[in-house]
């Protein structure tokens, strides 16, 4: 206990390094999730032409590292002219590279339906808008939640690589302590707890959505 | 039998019933998968409130032609018809085939329920809700209204104890009855059913064709493809048999049963009596 009570100032530094991890992933994962389903839909229902330009986009995503996107990005945003706080380019950045593998999962999600559910919803004369809303995306969404929920535990931990462009977030705050203090194991220590703690009751929720799904089925 | 002929020509020339525009007018309906013809040229009128029982071998085309009508399956040519409203095509004023729009065809099939032999009930849904999810969300009736309905509805199909429960929690027999309900409840004007209870287990065929035949009795158009024979001979008003995508025979139960005209016909039953020794 000795080694590690000296740091509990510090260890108090690293939770409010995780609350800014919180609320970055956070504030990524809504954006991300719209423009999953979207991207998913276009997939599945737009036209060819749009349905290439989606295909372009998620092959170019995900053949990407994510830390060389951000990094791409951080140098080429100010050559633009577009004068972001670099918080919001970060989030933007991890909801456009998250996006392309949510689409993925909820497009799975549709695809998996059986083609007889959309005869019934047809032949009960819903129109189109009508019988993804309530009969094709309610089982679709549930279908897609593990999936969802690993990205979004992915994303989380992603969050960690924001620090190489400056921002200032758990691996960051964890990074500043170990100068000071001189202490890495005890401070990364630290911060793996805090990371793992988050992403622990990520999945447990959605195990929880899991055996939720099984229960409609 | 030997008039099933002049009964025939009768009901072209019958006054009550040429008046009557028939419930169902299907014309030269033909329908390609690929290269493979599976329809060819299918016409077929159902008067309202007559029982139409279609038979025939497997891949006959029985499901093909029920898929058409409502337009889940599309097909190549000919109309359909229902109570003199076109559904799926029709022709436009230069004599042109036309697919109809979306919103259109939408409207057009709320006009026809249809029961599958899977069933294809809601898993995410309550029996209750399997049920008014379309009169509320499509129709506009209001939900108490629905409710009730549905209520009657699982009372005549015998599941009243139920309505609150998931799909998954019954028996094969119960989700068609729901499924039988679910497509009554929007009031169709004619209702299909393709082989409704030939995934079911044996002691369970009997309570879904109960169902089959107070509807018949209480005047629904409709038209069952079924291997059920004993069910086309005591509830049909009309057998029509299929094979290779053409209906080769039709006539009165009675007639197809024990005097049938063609030779597919004949074997087609000797087969059949063969195997169910019937
Ligand atoms: N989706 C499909 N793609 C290609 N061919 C198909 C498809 N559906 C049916 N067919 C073919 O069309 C023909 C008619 O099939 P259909 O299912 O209408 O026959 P059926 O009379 O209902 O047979 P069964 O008594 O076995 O149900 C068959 O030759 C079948 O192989
Ligand atoms: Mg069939």
């Amino acid at each position: 206990m000795k080694t590690f009570a000296p740091l509990l100032h510090s260890y108090w530094y690293l939770f409010r390094g995780a609350g800014m991890t919180l609320l970055m992933a956070s504030a990524a994962v809504v954006p991300a999730t719209l423009l999953g389903v979207l991207l998913a839909l276009v997939q599945v229902f737009g036209r060819r032409a749009a349905r290439s330009a989606v295909l372009a986009y998620l092959f170019i995503m995900r053949g990407i590292p994510l830390l060389v996107l951000l990094t791409f990005v951080y140098y080429l945003l100010p050559l633009t002219g577009i004068d972001l706080p670099p918080f919001w380019g970060v989030v933007l950045v991890l909801a456009f590279y998250y996006a392309a593998f949510m689409s993925e999962a909820f497009r799975a999600g549709i695809l998996s339906l059986p083609q007889a559910q959309w005869d019934a919803a047809k032949s009960l004369g819903m129109p189109r808008y009508l019988m993804l809303r309530i009969v094709i995306f309610p089982q679709a969404l549930r279908l897609a939640a593990p999936p969802f929920i690993s990205l979004c535990v992915n994303l989380v931990k992603a969050t960690s690589l924001v620090s190489i462009v400056g921002l200032w977030e758990l691996t960051m705050a964890s990074r500043e302590v170990v100068e000071r203090t001189l202490a890495p194991f005890q401070i990364f220590l630290g911060a793996a707890f805090l990371y793992f703690c988050i992403c622990y009751a990520l999945a447990l929720y959605g195990k929880y959505l899991e055996r939720r799904a099984l229960v409609g089925h | 039998m030997e008039n099933t002929l002049n009964d025939a020509l009768s009901l072209a020339t019958d006054p009550p019933v040429v008046q009557q525009r028939p419930m169902l007018a299907m014309s030269g309906i033909a329908k390609w998968f690929g290269a493979n013809q599976v329809l060819k040229g299918v016409s077929l009128t159902v008067a309202k409130g007559e029982a139409v029982v279609v038979i025939g071998p497997s891949g006959s085309g029985k499901t093909t032609l029920l898929r058409c009508i409502n337009l889940l399956e599309d097909y190549e040519d000919g109309i359909v018809a229902v109570d003199g409203e076109p559904i799926g095509y029709f022709v436009d004023a230069r004599g042109k085939r036309q697919r109809m729009g979306e919103r259109d065809l939408a409207a057009a099939r709320e006009h026809v329920g249809i029961v599958f032999q899977s069933y294809n009930l809601f898993p995410h849904m309550t029996v209750l809700q399997n049920i008014v999810a379309a009169p509320i969300r499509v129709r506009g009736i209001p939900r108490a209204k629905a409710e009730a309905r549905a209520r009657d509805l699982l009372a005549m199909v015998g599941l009243t104890d139920k309505e609150q429960a998931y799909p998954v929690r019954l028996s094969g027999g119960q989700q068609q009855r729901v499924a039988i309900a679910r497509a009554l409840a929007m009031d169709p004007k004619i209702m299909l059913f393709d082989e409704v209870t030939s995934a079911l287990d044996p002691e369970l065929v009997g309570e879904v064709l109960a169902a089959m035949q107070q509807l018949a009795r209480d005047g629904m158009t409709m038209i069952v493809v079924t291997h059920e024979m004993s069910f086309a001979r005591d509830v049909a008003d009309r057998v029509v048999f299929m094979d290779g995508g053409l209906i080769v025979e039709e006539g009165k139960p009675e007639q197809m049963f024990t005097a049938p005209r063609t030779d597919r016909v004949r074997q087609f039953l000797k087969r059949y009596n063969d195997r169910y020794r019937l």
